[in-house]
């Protein structure tokens, strides 16, 4: 299934070379991060004084701008540029991995998996933590991976390439047992513990300090490096496999890098910040109109986009109905829904 | 997963728009069934806990033959049969029990049909404030047959917690914070009193003034940048679930000192209250209104 | 030798089908045809020559290594494929398709450079596809597609070119251009080509040498004009047909004219 761009009339009709358009790509997309992070601080439910907040005269703990910038603000935006970046570029790879532009970061049972963890850990409460974090994200990080590695057990042959078909059965069926065992606690459970899941559900990035981004910052870390090898494989692997295989490319290789990348950027995501959903499908289809499909651009330019586009969608959500808070999840919901009605549109 | 997931954001986003906020309780007034509450009932089923307490404490104790799932004060219904409680009554179970009366969720309207179908009288009971829970209890108490009970019982309560109101009078009434739920370790998924219910009557009684007084919900999700604006007082946390104590109160109340410009932290206002009581808005609710008090004004009840 | 197969055995899992004991040589420069029925094992003869599948037993060698010992890379700058369809799962463009095919000469973190387009622009004038450049890969017709996926594996200046089928699904008119493209090719550029077909007259018209296959085993192999007989085509088909040199097209064709008794 492919979504076809000829359509849309091409500016240029001799494309400019590969370096050019990367460094513009780039500096574009990241200017565009950089200035919604630091934008997004200043503003707010409340007004603040930045002066008062950057004052180092006044103690800490007595400095209610300082705290709202820090304590409040600042890593909430910095969370929503993480995962926000991780989620897009989990969605990239992850459509070329299964050859599926429909494909998210969510269809191979991660979030899923997640989700359960999180809610056994919301019902049975347990107390257990480590460190920094608490129970639920810790627990939803234990249930993401143990998911990814059933899916990936099932569709791996030592040796061998991947078996799309069979990543994306085991992916849905794994999303489908998880849901009915998510059901079943949510059964015995009592009615403020569902809503808490379900709240959970709906994501949250109001971290409140530095430490949970710090906790799950060495997962995202590896996910990119392992994120940045892999574009012009993807490019190929996309075009086909055995024609990949006769380009010089590992496909084995690169499929299992592709998978456990995006396990991992999910994972950490989610673990940070609940399954928030439609960045991982929204972006990579956004950024691919404005860049084309070549991977190499497409990837870091949807990890930029998606860390400017979830910062502006929690600013939003935060502002919009002042004092109350709209889940992010609903926000990033309102704009992809009607962006995939769009999408069906211009393709009938 | 994701469907459902996506399913209930789209629900809640269109409760938003409609509500103009998330609920958690249901809210209103109370309401009666249309039957005739005249004759009193000597075989009731209770679904609600609040209401089986208030007949308890009416002494329509006997005449109670089975309970919710989750009753379990007084000691007496430990014992009594169980029918399910408000997502899954156990129609069946209440049908072989020949009540004459079932108390019921005001949301139940399905359960409250089947049993209309069955001749039997239905008690709708909608959650409101401390004043509806005095309606309710001699509303109540006229179905049960126990109506001069009822009013008794009923100035108990009231008397008890104009004493209370009485010993904070004159006293400067400090920003108070009520937090009835909390992931541990965490202050996100935090659930706290808004300036409508129960819980924000008593805190009122107790001389406490809610810092989300202006919001006309029951439960609100604070963000961390609201807290700091709200700058609370003292902070007041029920741990009806699961009591808290020793060594975990001290890393509970660690978490909160993230939050340091708030003068609750500061001055060390942070308390920490044990018991379902203190969430059942039902005869105990004295007893609550007490504890807070105690908490806000220790001073008061030296 | 150039590219040989050496008792090559090869099973797929779960499947009945096998090569046994396959061995054939190519010579270099050389236009040979595997031909044969469906399912023959032609298929998995240009998998196994491209390195795509390993064998069981037996080895496959190019240049007088076996491939087995050869990067994946490496291999793939001396050996490019063509498949059957192409069916990409995003909207390139011709030319990033074409440019795809300079990645076995790039570095792990490389960008292909002006050279690199030069030899793609190259690769498309070849197949006669350069005014197709900035176009989107899915919106051209069958023979166009065909052609732009020669033209990336020219990208890979390869010297083996292998061909799976290349005009299956194509009209007359595109099949022809495609037989013309392929001579053209391993004239004047020296290209070695093998292609696997069950077209006779394709195998009559463009290949100079012939390797029969039925069932996984090579019947006969040599010059086209030597293995392309009558008997040969029964063995192979079932079928009685007429071979015979044809004065105006200058190559041999085969009518079939019937099932076999």
């Amino acid at each position: 299934m492919t979504v076809s761009q000829s359509a849309i009339p091409r500016v240029d009709a001799a494309p400019r070379p590969i370096r050019a358009r990367l460094a513009m790509t780039v500096l574009s997309y990241g200017g565009l991060a950089v200035t919604t992070c630091l934008l997004a601080p200043l503003v707010g439910s409340t007004s603040i004084s930045l002066s008062r907040a950057f004052d180092r005269s006044i103690p800490f703990a007595d400095n209610i701008d300082a705290q709202i910038f820090f304590v409040a603000r600042l890593p909430r935006v910095l969370a929503g540029a993480l995962v926000g970046a991780a989620l897009a570029s989990a969605g990239v790879v992850l459509q070329a991995l299964l050859r599926n532009p429909l494909a998210t970061p969510f269809t191979l049972g991660v979030s899923a998996g997640a989700a359960l963890g999180a809610m056994l850990a919301i019902s049975f409460g347990t107390a257990v933590a480590l460190g920094p974090l608490s129970p639920v994200p810790l627990a939803s990080l234990a249930g993401a991976s143990l998911a990814a590695a059933i899916v990936y057990a099932l569709a791996t042959k030592p040796g061998r390439p991947m078996s799309t078909s069979v990543l994306l059965l085991a992916g849905v069926t794994l999303n489908s047992f998880f849901s009915a065992l998510i059901l079943f606690v949510q059964y015995m459970a009592d009615f403020a513990e569902v809503y808490r899941t379900v709240r959970w559900l709906m994501g949250d990035l109001d971290i409140g300090g530095l430490a949970p981004i710090a906790a799950v910052l060495p997962l995202v870390v590896t996910a990119f490096a392992i994120f940045a090898m892999l574009p012009s494989s993807l490019n190929l692997l996309s075009v086909g496999a055995d024609i990949a295989a006769t380009r010089g490319v590992d496909v084995a290789r690169t499929q299992r890098l592709a998978f456990l990348s995006a396990a991992l950027a999910t994972s950490a995501a989610v673990a940070l910040a609940g399954p928030i959903g439609f960045i991982g499908i929204v972006v990579p289809h956004l950024v691919r109109l404005m860049t084309g499909v070549d991977h190499r651009i497409a990837l870091p330019a949807s990890a930029l986009f998606g860390a400017a586009f979830l910062v502006a969608c929690d600013l939003v959500a935060r502002t919009v109905l002042a004092p109350v808070e709209v889940p992010v999840g609903i926000v990033t919901a309102m704009i992809g829904g009607p962006f995939f009605l769009w999408l069906l549109v211009r393709k009938a | 997963m994701a469907a459902r997931a996506k399913g209930l954001i789209v629900v809640a986003a269109l409760a938003i728009m409609a509500t103009g906020g998330l609920k958690v309780l249901t809210t209103g007034g109370l309401k009666a069934s249309g039957y005739q509450i005249g004759t009193g009932a000597h075989r009731i089923i209770s679904l609600v806990p609040a209401l089986t307490e208030m007949l308890f404490a009416i002494g329509a104790g006997p005449q109670v033959v089975a309970v919710s799932s989750y009753d379990d004060f007084p000691a007496d219904t430990r014992t009594l049969p169980r029918v399910g409680a408000l997502l899954d009554p156990d129609v069946e179970r209440i049908l072989v029990l020949r009540p004459d009366l079932v108390v019921t969720y005001g949301s139940q309207d399905a359960l409250e049909a089947q049993l209309a179908s069955a001749g039997i009288r239905t008690f709708s009971y909608r959650h409101g404030g401390i004043e509806a829970l005095f309606q309710t209890m001699r509303d109540l108490g006229a179905a049960a047959g126990r109506a001069a009970e009822a009013e008794r019982t009923a100035g108990a309560i009231r008397a008890r917690l104009e004493a209370i109101r009485a010993s904070v009078r004159g006293r400067p009434r400090p920003k108070v914070l009520l937090v009835f739920g909390r992931e541990p370790r965490s202050l996100q998924q935090m659930y706290v009193s808004g300036g409508a219910g129960f819980l924000h009557d008593m805190l009122d009684i107790a001389g406490g003034t809610n810092v989300f007084a202006d919001v006309p919900r029951e439960a609100v999700q604070p963000s961390h940048e609201t807290l700091l604006t709200r700058a609370p007082d003292v902070i007041v946390e029920l741990h009806t679930t699961r009591p808290i104590a020793g060594a975990e109160i001290a890393r509970e109340r660690a978490v909160w000192s993230a939050l340091g410009s708030m003068p609750a932290v500061q001055n060390g206002r942070i308390h920490f209250l044990n018991g379902d009581y203190l969430v059942v808005p039902g005869p105990r609710v004295g007893a609550a209104t007490g504890a807070l008090a105690r908490a806000i004004h220790p001073e008061a009840f030296q | 030798m150039f590219l040989h197969l050496q008792q090559t055995s090869f099973q797929y899992e779960g499947r009945s089908f096998s090569l046994q004991g396959v061995t054939l040589a190519v010579e270099r420069g050389s236009l040979t045809g595997l031909l044969g029925p469906n399912g023959c094992g032609k298929t998995t003869l240009l998998k196994l020559m491209a390195g795509v599948l390993h064998p069981h037993g037996g080895t496959v060698v190019f240049d007088g290594r076996s491939i087995a010992t050869i990067s994946r890379r490496e291999l793939a700058r001396h050996l490019a494929v063509v498949p059957q369809e192409t069916h990409p799962a995003f909207d390139y463009t011709v030319l990033e398709m074409v440019l795809m095919g300079r990645h076995p000469h790039l570095g792990a973190f490389q960008l292909e450079g002006p050279d690199d387009l030069a030899i793609a622009y190259d690769a498309l004038a070849a197949t006669g596809t350069a005014h197709l450049a900035a176009r989107s890969y899915m919106s051209l017709s069958g023979g166009e597609k065909q052609r732009v996926v020669i033209a990336s594996a020219l990208a890979q200046q390869p010297d083996v070119l292998l061909l799976d089928e290349p005009t299956a699904s194509l009209d007359l008119a595109y099949q022809l251009e495609v037989a013309a493209l392929l001579a053209r090719l391993n004239r004047e550029r020296g290209v070695t080509i093998v292609l696997a077909t069950h077209d006779l007259n394709l195998a009559a018209s463009l290949c100079h040498s012939l390797v029969l296959v039925r069932a996984g085993r090579v019947l006969a192999e040599g010059a086209t004009r030597d293995v392309l007989t009558g008997a040969m085509i029964r063995q192979l088909y079932d079928v009685e047909a007429d071979v015979r040199f044809h004065e105006a097209s200058g190559h041999l064709t085969v009518v079939p004219i019937g099932r076999a008794q």
